[in-house]
């Protein structure tokens, strides 16, 4: 951990030693994790829980080499702030979309069909989720360890029910389910002294992460009640998705005539091959090297080189969720996330298409200080539609929910490649939205009396 | 908003909207019958929703030169406004809309504004215009196109995006017999429309 505190642009002092080290800690490589979900009986059952677990929950950034690092981190729903009895006028100050919850925005970021809340996995979206509890360690040893005074905490203290736990590790294969290499982007923030991924992103300003901060309006980002609460502050969209492996595989399969054009169609589709070499890089082959190579593998922007998208399509995954600085309506600094996706399931092992009924997937983690302006936003404006990069109607061709009638543009020379009748390959589980306090603000909330 | 002085009937009455290219703004404000608010709320919802909706596209359809409108109710219930864009103006097919389901639409809608004179009635026009406050500023997206040619253009490039999809469009293009055709200055832009 390092001590004291940084220096943001305009002289902002960062308090990095009182947030919480879950919220800005790049994931680890390898990794495993588990994910804890309580619900307390009442507020004294909350607050005397939270004193015990307060000594296992860290903040700062992580050491120089974050492979040595395991962290536990503590979010609330707003159903858990409100078992923890923080008084109404306090609730009342948090935004709209944290207060409704993410099962009463579900029209708005498009969880619908088989994805809408009605067919969640309980206890997601049934206000029961209290507090989420996430852990995540190089290997099994650390995270035993760094969870075992969590663990004491939660099930020691009388009222405390743990109602959901969800293991994730990294596969053997070093990717996600579809096969991808994850954990590459990480935003450029102003004054945190924690490298952005991205050599060529100009710093984001830590208000965009981090509330008590300036963030990229120039105001200080709508903060919860009182300062102490708020302050160090940030919110969690916390996110369960299926992926249907074996039908990606079958529509790559169907779709494409030789294993080459098998791969590139899937990497046209993420915006990276396997190894994480970003098309725009590369466009016609994987390069394992520069995929593995962190000082590379996210150093590109899009306008000067590939402002069309005859590399990486402007559809492509990696591409709308962070357009960096191509074409588009609007400024995509106003809409970027912390994000950690980590894997849950048993691979389908290689060169499998047929479905072999298995639960696989991601627990996405997404962070901002912002719900509205970044999470919802990059879902319903960006992953949902296509309007903002001139292909109205169409939606993220691995995130978005297709129901067999979606399509994609594939721009390519001398006549664009348009996938059609697109069926989805992932399904929204469940998610919850939280708010990550900061350690005084979680001292706050432990020591709150009547 | 004081009617203007009629001095000559039969002639064209003047357009104080504003222009930007093809089409101009026409925003109308008439006073609502006291007691009439809810009614008008009604009418606007019988006419925005359900099986009307039909109705209503077909009437745009019909009309032809109508880019948007809305029907907004303010003060308290005690005013009215209607804003629209149109090609040309919104006066040209004043006459021939009176014969139509248009003609049906407005006149239910302004029925409940103080001094509605009908729609087929001679003085509509000096009627409307005594109402029409003229925009301030006017811009548009799209100054060239009008709701006809926006329309062509949809058809046009859903046909166009069809025919990419097909292989034989592709096989044309390395057709040897095509060459000279590929290499119009045309045929260029056209392909640089199709590649993405
Ligand atoms: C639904 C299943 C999803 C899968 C399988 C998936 C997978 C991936 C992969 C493989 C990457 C590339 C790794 C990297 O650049 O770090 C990535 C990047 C990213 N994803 Fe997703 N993702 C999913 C959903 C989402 C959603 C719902 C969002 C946001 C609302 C999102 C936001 C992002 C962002 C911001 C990046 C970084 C892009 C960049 O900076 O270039 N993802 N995702």
């Amino acid at each position: 951990m390092n001590a004291g505190a940084s220096t943001g642009g305009a002289g902002v002092r960062i308090e990095i030693d009182d947030i919480q080290s879950g919220a800005l800690h790049p994931r680890p490589a390898p990794y495993v994790g588990r994910f804890i979900f309580l619900r307390v009986a009442d507020r004294h059952a909350g607050r005397s829980l939270l004193r015990r677990l307060l000594p296992a929950i860290e903040g700062g950034l992580p050491s120089v080499d974050p492979s040595q690092d395991a962290w536990v981190a503590v979010a609330f729903t707003y159903q858990g702030l409100r078992a923890m009895g923080v008084p109404q006028e306090s609730l009342d100050s948090f935004p709209r979309a944290f207060r409704q919850g993410m099962a009463a925005r579900a029209d708005l970021i498009g969880d619908l069909g088989e994805s809408a809340p009605a067919h969640w996995e309980p206890p997601f979206g049934t206000g029961d989720v209290h507090i989420a509890l996430s852990a995540l360690s190089p290997d099994a040893a650390r995270l035993d360890k760094a969870l075992e005074r969590a663990r004491i905490a939660y099930q020691d203290t009388p009222g405390v029910q743990v109602i959901w736990q969800q293991e994730v590790h990294q596969l053997p294969t070093g990717r996600t389910t579809f096969g991808f290499r994850d954990g590459i982007s990480h935003p450029n923030i102003e004054g945190l002294g924690l490298p952005g991924s991205n050599p060529q992103e100009t710093p984001i300003k830590a208000g965009e992460f981090i509330l008590g901060y300036p963030d990229e309006t120039g105001n200080l980002p709508p903060m919860p009640s009182p300062d102490v609460l708020g302050r160090n502050g940030t919110y969690v969209a916390v996110r369960k998705i299926h992926t249907k492996v074996a039908a990606w595989r079958q529509y790559l399969r169907a779709n494409t005539a030789s294993a080459q054009e098998e791969a590139l169609l899937a990497a046209k589709m993420v915006g990276r091959w396997p190894s994480g070499a970003p098309l725009t890089l590369t466009p016609d082959h994987d390069d394992a090297a520069l995929g593995a190579d962190p000082h590379r593998n996210n150093d590109f922007m899009y306008r000067a080189n590939d402002d069309r998208g005859f590399r990486c399509p402007a559809g492509a995954h990696i591409r709308r969720t962070n357009p960096r600085d191509a074409t588009i309506i609007g400024d995509a600094r106003m809409h970027r996330l912390i994000r950690r996706g980590t894997s849950y399931g048993p691979p389908l092992p290689e060169g499998v298409l047929e479905d072999d009924g298995a639960d696989r997937g991601l627990v996405g983690v997404f962070i901002g200080a912002n719900l509205e302006r970044q999470f919802e936003f990059i879902k319903a404006e960006w992953v949902n539609d296509g309007n903002f990069i001139g292909f109205p109607g169409e939606k993220d061709p691995v995130a978005g929910h297709h129901g067999g009638t979606g399509s994609a543009t594939i721009p390519e020379k001398p006549i664009r490649r348009r996938l059609q009748n697109l069926p989805s390959f992932v399904v929204t589980r469940g998610g919850e939205y939280c708010f990550l306090p900061g350690l005084r603000a979680l001292r706050w909330l432990a020591e709150l009396e009547d | 908003m004081t009617p203007t002085p009629d001095a000559t009937p039969s002639a064209q009455p003047e357009r104080p909207g504003m222009r930007d290219g093809v089409c101009s703004e026409f925003t109308v404000f008439t006073k609502i019958k006291p007691g009439h608010a809810d009614a008008l709320r009604e009418d606007l919802a019988t006419l925005a929703g359900g099986s009307s909706d039909t109705d209503a596209r077909a009437a745009l359809r019909q009309i032809g030169t109508l880019h948007d409108a809305r029907h907004v109710i303010f003060d308290n219930d005690t005013r009215h406004m209607f804003a629209s864009v149109f090609d040309g103006s919104w006066d040209t097919y004043i006459d021939d809309f009176g014969k139509t389901a248009i003609g049906g639409r407005f006149d239910k809608v302004f029925s409940h504004a103080e001094g509605f004179p009908g729609i087929t009635d001679p003085k509509i026009k000096d009627w409307f215009l005594a109402q029409q406050a003229p925009a301030g500023v006017f811009v548009s997206s799209y100054p060239d196109l009008t709701v006809q040619q926006i329309w062509k253009d949809q058809r046009v490039n859903e046909a166009f995006q069809a025919v990419l999809d097909t292989p034989e469009f592709r096989a044309a293009l390395d057709n040897p017999a095509n060459a000279e055709l590929l290499a119009t200055p045309a045929f260029q832009k056209l392909m640089e429309e199709a590649a993405g």
